[in-house]
């Protein structure tokens, strides 16, 4: 073998090698970040989507109030404009429950207040709940607490 | 030179776990310090603050509205009590502490000097007349470790009997009241009714009126007017008693009538 020869075998094992070296310095590169993928607990979308929910449910009663609509509907027992309103003002998509009680959490008698199944707020693992309070109606003292539940469809 | 060369290959291995080693490291603790509040139900927090701090203003207009019928000086803070203990029972678990302090002494705002006591104002039977409520709450949540949120809500109601004319034709005699109201803001109000208009009186007499609202450029604002019809002499006096669709209720009066031909 000539000198050249051999230099040039030389270089293409030096060559070799770092191709080598690279690639399994790439391959534990990538296993530390397979690792962390595998074992990173990602939150489930779960209590994501039941907190969006509450957001939706509360400012929908926030807006109603604002507007002197909710107590009005609540005090005067409109219940139909009460379910007309949270309707329009839901998502199409979001089914509502709405439940009224006293403040010693006495339900004050009214018919359902509903939007979809009744079997979809049992049946469904994200149901998300809100609680709304307000103080009265005009001149009286007369706190009343809702409860709203919804489920998105 | 072989040798140089396994050291080197070594390095680099080395080198790449170290990489991995401070690659897992700090994502553990970013994820750790992202991830270390997410579990708490901050919305759920967030509603009941704002739905306490909404249903605290809803307590002064009900306050002030029973004010105006009863003339019940402690109302508010009879109320205020009674909300501090139905708060707490209807957030159970979340360790809700209420307190409040009504506003005391004068203060002024929205162009009048308003005498607050225990959280209450009125200037009744004036040109401009109005009732006013305020309160500073403090709330707890101690499930959150939440302490000391204040917060003021304040609820007014102005009316202002810009001018009263008694008209005097051949044919009709009649006279125009024109009033504005204003609400905390300042923001007018332009949604009463008549039935809003509790009462209207001429010389201490209740009459029968009608009511029209419109902007008016004379007076910059929107304006309701009211119109008494058949009155064949000057009255001494007008009394305006207005109810909002708050139940807010204020008394204006006038011995200021202009005569027009």
């Amino acid at each position: 073998m000539t000198k050249a020869k051999r230099a040039k075998n030389q270089r293409s094992q030096k060559g070799q090698m770092r191709v080598i070296e690279a690639v399994m310095a790439s391959l534990i590169v990538v296993s530390a970040l397979a690792f962390l993928y595998v074992f990173a607990a990602t939150p489930s979308s779960q209590p994501q989507e039941t907190s969006e929910l509450e957001k939706i449910g509360h400012n929908v009663l926030h807006d109603m109030d604002e507007q002197r609509l909710l107590t009005r509907f609540v005090y005067n027992s409109e219940w139909a404009n009460l379910t007309a309103g949270l309707f329009v003002s839901l998502p199409t998509n979001v089914y509502f429950n709405l439940s009224i009680c006293d403040v010693n959490g006495n339900p004050i008698s009214h018919p359902l207040i509903l939007y979809g199944n009744e079997q979809i707020f049992d049946s469904s693992k994200a149901v998300a709940s809100v609680t709304y309070i307000v103080p009265g109606y005009l001149a009286s003292y007369s706190p009343r607490v809702l409860v709203l539940k919804l489920v998105r469809g | 030179m072989r040798m140089a060369r396994n050291r080197k290959g070594q390095f680099i291995i080395i080198a790449a776990l170290m990489i991995s080693i401070m690659i897992v490291s700090i994502s553990t603790v970013i994820y750790g310090t992202v991830t270390y509040y997410r579990q708490e139900r901050w919305e759920e927090y967030v509603t009941i603050v704002d739905s306490i701090k909404t249903g605290s203003y809803g307590l002064l207009q009900v306050g002030l509205a029973n004010y105006g019928q009863t003339l019940n000086s402690t109302v508010l803070r009879d109320y205020f009590n009674q909300w501090m203990r139905d708060v707490r029972k209807a957030y159970p678990g979340f360790g809700v502490d209420l307190s409040y302090a009504l506003a005391s002494g004068i203060r002024s705002a929205y162009g009048v000097s308003l005498n607050y006591s225990l959280g209450l104002a009125r200037t009744w039977n004036q040109p401009v007349s109005f009732s006013a409520s305020n309160a500073t709450v403090s709330l707890d949540l101690a499930s959150v470790g939440l302490t000391g949120y204040n917060f003021s809500s304040h609820v007014f109601l102005k009316m202002n009997i810009r001018e009263a004319k008694w008209y005097y034709k051949e044919s009709q005699r009649y006279v125009l009241i024109y009033v504005s109201v204003e609400k905390e803001g300042p923001e007018p109000v332009v949604n009463l009714q008549k039935s809003n208009f509790a009462e209207v009186r001429l010389s201490g007499v209740p009459q029968t009126f009608s009511v029209k609202r419109y902007y008016s450029s004379t007076y910059s604002c929107f304006i309701y007017e009211i119109r008494i019809n058949s009155i064949s002499a000057l009255p001494s006096s007008v009394e305006v008693t207005l109810s909002d669709t708050r139940g807010i209720k204020t008394v204006s009066y006038t011995t200021s009538i202009q005569q027009t031909s």
